[in-house]
């Protein structure tokens, strides 16, 4: 009795230095000596506390006494005593010494002079975690069962973080509580938790403490499948939903960016724990809509941020954009981005589509598409054309060309159907976008003609879809509008294109309506020389090709084309050009035309210009090229006499051969190595032929080397 | 040198014994000279005996006129210092004069003393108890023999005991509501209480609680009051806010109290008080000081 | 021993989106020496994806091409072998063995790459190689019907050179091996 006192007294009579956490540690020793219950005597101390009221020393106090008091706590199973109403006491007795000591904490808020403001709060958010420890400690004690939580604990808690009212204390003690307690007490107190939010400080940063508590949610539902249940049975996303709207619309001065990281986080939270409800996320863009359509376009780059977090979540969750599609919001949300992150966005959406191998399969799906990235697809209003680095533009309009690959269907019909809504997109998109948006567009559709070509065999009447005929029609109107952008090269490339999958499809009037197309342009549009040679080589080649022109538009093609070929600028391209064109006069396979004496007149015509070419290189004293003509020439001589050209003699091969070695040892012309090779190695060829013996052994045995 | 020291010692031993000297409690006291002894304890309508035994010194007699044996009770005014007053005075005739040439004893008993002070030694006054052994003799100077012993007397616990309880303030500054349980202590007793800040506009360093002792001897123009501090505890470090409650808790039983003495005899009081004291930053003290009673309790009641 | 990679036609975004993802996860930077490319990429991003693979990058012009300055051909010597690479429109008849073959003289060249056809091709003729690497993205061509997407790779290695044909038949690479070895005739003439 006597030692008990003098314990007592020795404990109370020195509390208020800060020797007194020395005689707190006497208390612990006498609960320990269990000579009296450990209640009275916590008891006793939290309330003795209330001596120090200077802040820094009382919080340090009574964070000593809440540390040397955790194991002396009595609780389920401890030593000191462990039944129901001692565990009560425990958590009146933590309670209590939270409640003060997180007075003292905002009291340091108010107290010294306002010049050292800053400083003091910089401290203050030193000493948070002392004012923290009580709730961790809380939540350590085993008899704070659920019930224990929701109808003590949690709204005591509250009610001091409420009505505190301090920014810095509010959201640290919010946060702390999210993370002390188990996940699903909050599951289960959702309510009362997030009741307490409107009424926080408008400063307090709500948004990070509801994301860090849906981010805990989420956690916990992805811990395992077990759980699902009780988040629908507690309503999680309704409460959650309400809240963030009643935070929302409690702070209107809450940034908006802060109102959108609200957003992303419900959203997260809805895309992992109710993956299958779509209409959830919905509702989640809708919410967002709904706060954005009362303000300004967004500027604020933070913002900006979040909207395409908030609009990335859903395609990164699904990795399906067909998903995202079903969103009827997701475009009313993108709405409100200013150009530059709408386009952003629509880049992220295609990425996502291409990462994901995801077809795009209906025509519905690709309009949703494309009014979703119909930043890239158009001008939008108010947008400064300066502004545009062309490199970015370049890379924004590839990847939408790439993107129109993946609008798929296997069904022709609705493939078509696709085709037409892409053509119909794609043509807003004005010249700049054409160039890059029309070829893809026209293999698409070129393809499709292959496999409705492919599929012959059905019965194509007229009243079928999508036949050749209309594809035709449309890739002709379609290529036309790249021709007057004007892209002249490329319209005269994607003509010759279709040419020759008129041809495929046996479709001589089409056919040869691209080809006059393609004319038409390289006669009017295409200027450039070099381009000049490469059209004449695309249209020779392909025209080679064709097989099913009647003889008169067979002629007047062919006719054109070597016309073409002798009118180029230089006389070799000329020569090659015109050479290239005796191809056209001789198919090599069974039923195509071999016309020996116009293949003659062609080659013939080659060394005239050869010749030709010679002389100008012998006036100039240039280099040695056109001797390569010759060689060349020779070659194509070569190749008609092995093909069995009645008109191509050994005679002519021999001439070609001396004529060339006249030239080369002629001393106008300098010797280059790489012509000597190619006639050598013509020669060799020709050598190797004659050794070769047989039939083709003979035919060259006159031909002397 | 040794024979003159030797002529001025008394001629024999004397020793007072109590009856029950090996079973009473005793309790330490403080001499003049400063040290403490330890002396018999006794309460009012105790019964006081025991036994003087006077021994010559070897080869000498001591010759007496009556040997006798006082019980007094003294005050002594340190301004008056020597000069005792005598409030209570019991005599016992031991032996008629003659002779003791050997060891004697002299058995002796006052019954149901009347001893209503409590001994106490103060800063201006002492109050003492003691007997007295007197060997008078003719022409030489009587031997005495002085034996002190301690009173304390207890209160049985007061019915009447009112918790003290007042607002106090300075206008517009500071108003507090403060409160002990009870105004009557024992000298074990804790002393509970909670002071309670009603409006705080000053800067409060922090706050004391202090035990006051008051002894005031004399009356009329001769009085000397003397006020010391026996303990000062501190209730409170930092400033409070406006509706904060500051509990007491103030042990007793460390300080050295001794019951509240009204009036002793007329000749002294020894009264106790507690003191509210608040300091500003600026070290300004703001007080209010209260009385209580202390009272003595039986300890094993 | 020496890795290199011949690609072409690979037509993006015009023709295909990219390359297949079996392909890319084939191709790493630091494997392939040198990288042959017979044209049509067609834009900066595939020419940038390729560097990446390997900064030894060879490209003639195809018809599609936006980088006018590739050269319409181009020769290169790589260990004992010389290689020619064209894009192949030029010559015609598309993808004619025989006219390809007078481009191979034309170049003296042991070893033709050229495309244009998306067919994969590999001859051996007049002692030299003949190698079309077909389409790497499988694009659509109006000469070949069912293009699968292909690429070579040529492992050459003294005299001897290992021709590797990737193919992506239904979703799986299959791989076709054809051996060259370089005669001492053909070698002089390369000498020559």
């Amino acid at each position: 009795m006597r030692l008990r006192e003098d314990a007592r007294s020795l404990i109370f009579t020195n509390l208020c230095s800060m020797l007194g956490t020395f005689f707190l540690g006497l208390g612990s020793v006498y609960i320990k000596s269990k000579e009296a219950p450990a209640k009275d005597i916590l008891k006793d101390l939290v309330e003795m506390c209330r001596g120090i009221q200077h802040p820094v020393r009382g919080l340090f106090l009574r964070n000593y006494l809440c540390q040397i008091s955790r194991d002396k706590l009595p609780d389920i199973g401890s030593e000191y005593g462990g039944d129901g109403d001692s565990i009560n006491d425990a958590v009146e007795f933590v309670l209590q010494n939270f409640t003060e000591m997180n007075k003292l904490w905002v009291r340091m808020h108010h107290q010294g002079p306002i010049r050292e403001k800053e400083k003091r709060e910089k401290e203050r958010s030193e000493l948070r975690d002392l004012v923290g420890k009580n709730l961790h400690v809380l939540s350590q004690i085993d008899g704070v069962d659920l019930d224990m939580y929701r109808d003590t604990v949690l709204p005591r808690a509250l009610e001091q973080v409420v009505n505190c009212k301090d920014d810095l204390a509010q959201h640290y003690l919010m946060d702390c509580i999210i993370q002390v307690f188990p996940d699903e007490y909050h599951l289960q107190t959702l309510e009362t938790l997030l009741g307490a939010c409107p009424q926080l400080q408008p400063n307090v940063d709500i948004k990070m403490v509801l994301s860090q508590l849906m981010d805990r949610l989420s956690n916990y539902a992805a811990s395992s499948t077990e759980v699902l249940p009780e988040f629908l049975q507690v309503g999680a996303f309704a409460k959650l939903s309400n809240a963030i709207g009643k935070v929302i619309d409690s702070q209107p001065e809450m940034p908006v960016f802060g109102s959108i990281t609200l957003y992303v986080s419900l959203l997260t939270f809805t895309l992992r724990v109710h993956p299958d409800r779509l209409d959830y996320v919905d509702q989640v863009l809708a919410a967002c809509v709904k706060k954005l359509s009362c303000l300004p376009r967004i500027e604020d780059k933070k913002a900006t941020k979040q909207i395409v977090a908030l609009l990335s979540a859903p395609i990164e969750k699904y990795n399906d954009i067909d998903t995202a599609l079903k969103l009827s919001n997701y475009p009313r949300v993108m709405d409100h981005l200013d150009n530059a992150t709408n386009k952003v966005m629509a880049v992220v959406i295609i990425q996502s589509i291409m990462k994901n191998n995801t077809y795009i399969s209906t025509s519905d799906k690709v309009d949703a598409l494309f009014e979703l990235i119909k930043g890239l697809i158009r001008d939008m209003e108010d947008t400064d054309d300066e502004e545009l680095d062309e490199d970015d533009f370049k890379e924004e309009q590839n990847s939408v060309a790439r993107l129109i690959h993946m609008l798929y269907n296997d069904d022709p019909e609705e493939m078509l159907k696709i085709i037409y809504a892409v053509r119909k997109h794609i043509l807003l998109g004005g010249h700049k976008r054409l160039v890059f948006t029309v070829p893809p567009l026209v293999f698409s559709a070129l393809k499709l003609v292959r496999r409705l070509h492919c599929q012959e065999g059905d019965v194509i009447g007229e009243d079928v879809p999508a036949t050749p005929k209309k594809i035709f029609q449309l890739l002709h109107q379609t290529v036309e509008a790249l021709s007057v952008v004007p892209s002249p090269e490329l319209a005269l490339r994607l003509y010759l294109q279709c040419a020759e999958a008129a041809n495929d499809c046996d479709l001589e009037p089409v056919a040869y309506a691209f080809f006059t197309q393609a004319f038409v342009l390289y006669e009017e549009e295409v200027a450039d020389s070099k381009a000049q040679v490469t059209a004449i080589h695309l249209i020779i080649g392909t025209l080679q090709r064709m097989n099913i022109f009647g003889v008169e538009n067979r002629d007047t093609l062919t006719h054109k084309a070597t016309g073409y070929s002798a009118k180029l600028l230089k006389k070799p391209d000329q020569c090659r050009a015109v050479y290239a064109c005796s191809h056209l006069f001789w198919v090599d396979d069974q039923d195509g035309i071999k016309d020996g004496e116009r293949v003659l007149l062609c080659l013939k015509r080659a060394l005239r210009i050869a010749n030709a070419a010679q002389q100008m290189a012998n006036v100039t004293r240039g280099s040695s090229g056109p001797v390569t003509l010759f060689v060349e020439i020779l070659n194509k001589y070569i190749y008609f006499f092995e093909k069995g050209n009645p008109q191509i003699t050994s005679s002519a091969i021999q001439g070609l051969i001396e004529l060339i070695m006249t030239e080369m040892q002629s001393d106008n012309s300098l010797s280059e190595p790489s012509m000597d090779a190619f006639f050598s190695s013509t020669l060799r060829y020709i050598q190797f032929q004659k050794q070769k013996g047989g039939v083709m052994g003979e035919k060259y045995e006159p031909v002397k080397v | 040198m040794n024979y003159l020291i030797g002529a001025f010692k008394p001629p024999c031993h004397i020793k007072i014994i109590f009856a029950d000297a090996k079973t009473r409690k005793q309790v330490s006291i403080k001499k003049e000279n400063g040290q403490t002894t330890m002396v018999p304890l006794f309460q009012s309508q105790e019964t006081i005996g025991g036994e003087v035994s006077i021994e010559p010194l070897p080869g000498k007699k001591v010759e007496h006129i009556g040997v006798k044996i006082e019980l007094l009770g003294q005050i002594e005014l340190y301004f008056d210092r020597g000069n005792f007053y005598d409030f209570t005075s019991l005599v016992r005739e031991l032996d008629i004069p003659g002779e003791i040439y050997e060891r004697k004893a002299y058995p002796f008993e006052f019954s149901t003393v009347e001893m209503p002070y409590e001994s106490y030694n103060g800063v201006n006054v002492r109050l003492r108890y003691i007997l007295k052994v007197t060997i008078s003799r003719n022409y030489v100077s009587n031997i005495v023999e002085y034996q002190e012993f301690c009173v304390r007397n207890y209160t049985p616990t007061p019915t009447i005991n009112n918790s003290i309880k007042m607002e106090v303030g300075i206008e517009d500054c500071l108003h507090i509501e403060f409160e002990y349980n009870k105004s009557k202590y024992n000298l074990k007793d804790v002393i509970i209480g909670k002071i309670y800040f009603l409006l705080v506009r000053i800067k409060i360093k922090n706050m004391e609680l202090e035990i006051r002792r008051r002894e005031s001897t004399g009356s009329g123009p001769n009085t000397y009051v003397e006020t010391e501090t026996l303990a000062k505890f501190e209730l409170m470090d930092g400033a409070p806010v406006r509706g904060e409650s500051i509990p007491i808790r103030l042990f007793l039983s460390p300080y050295e109290l001794t019951p509240t003495y009204r009036n002793i005899n007329n000749k002294f009081s020894v009264k106790y008080y507690l003191n509210l004291v608040l300091v500003d930053e600026e070290d300004r003290r703001y007080f209010k000081q209260q009385e209580i009673t202390v009272f003595r309790l039986l300890e094993n009641q | 021993m020496v890795l290199v990679l011949a690609l072409g036609d690979l037509h993006i975004p015009h023709r295909a989106s990219d390359l297949p993802a079996k392909f890319k996860a084939m191709l790493v930077p630091g494997k392939i020496q040198h990288i042959i490319c017979t044209g049509n990429l067609c834009i900066k991003e595939v020419h940038d994806y390729l560097k990446s693979l390997c900064p030894d990058l060879h490209i003639t012009r195809g018809e599609y091409d936006e980088d006018a300055r590739y050269p319409e051909t181009k020769t290169l010597t790589i260990g004992q072998f010389k290689l020619g690479l064209c894009h192949g429109h030029q010559v015609i008849p598309w993808g004619d063995l025989d006219s390809l073959a007078m481009l191979q003289r034309q170049l003296d060249v042991d070893i033709l790459v050229t495309g244009h056809t998306h067919q994969f091709k590999a001859y051996k003729h007049e002692g030299g190689v003949v190698i079309n690497p077909g389409s790497a993205t499988g694009a659509h061509s109006s000469i070949t019907y069912e293009v699968n997407p292909s690429f070579v790779l040529m492992d050459i290695d003294g005299l001897r050179v290992v021709v590797y044909v990737y193919e992506l038949i239904d979703g799986e690479v299959k791989v076709d091996k054809i051996d060259f070895k370089k005669t001492a005739t053909s070698a002089a003439a390369a000498a020559h």
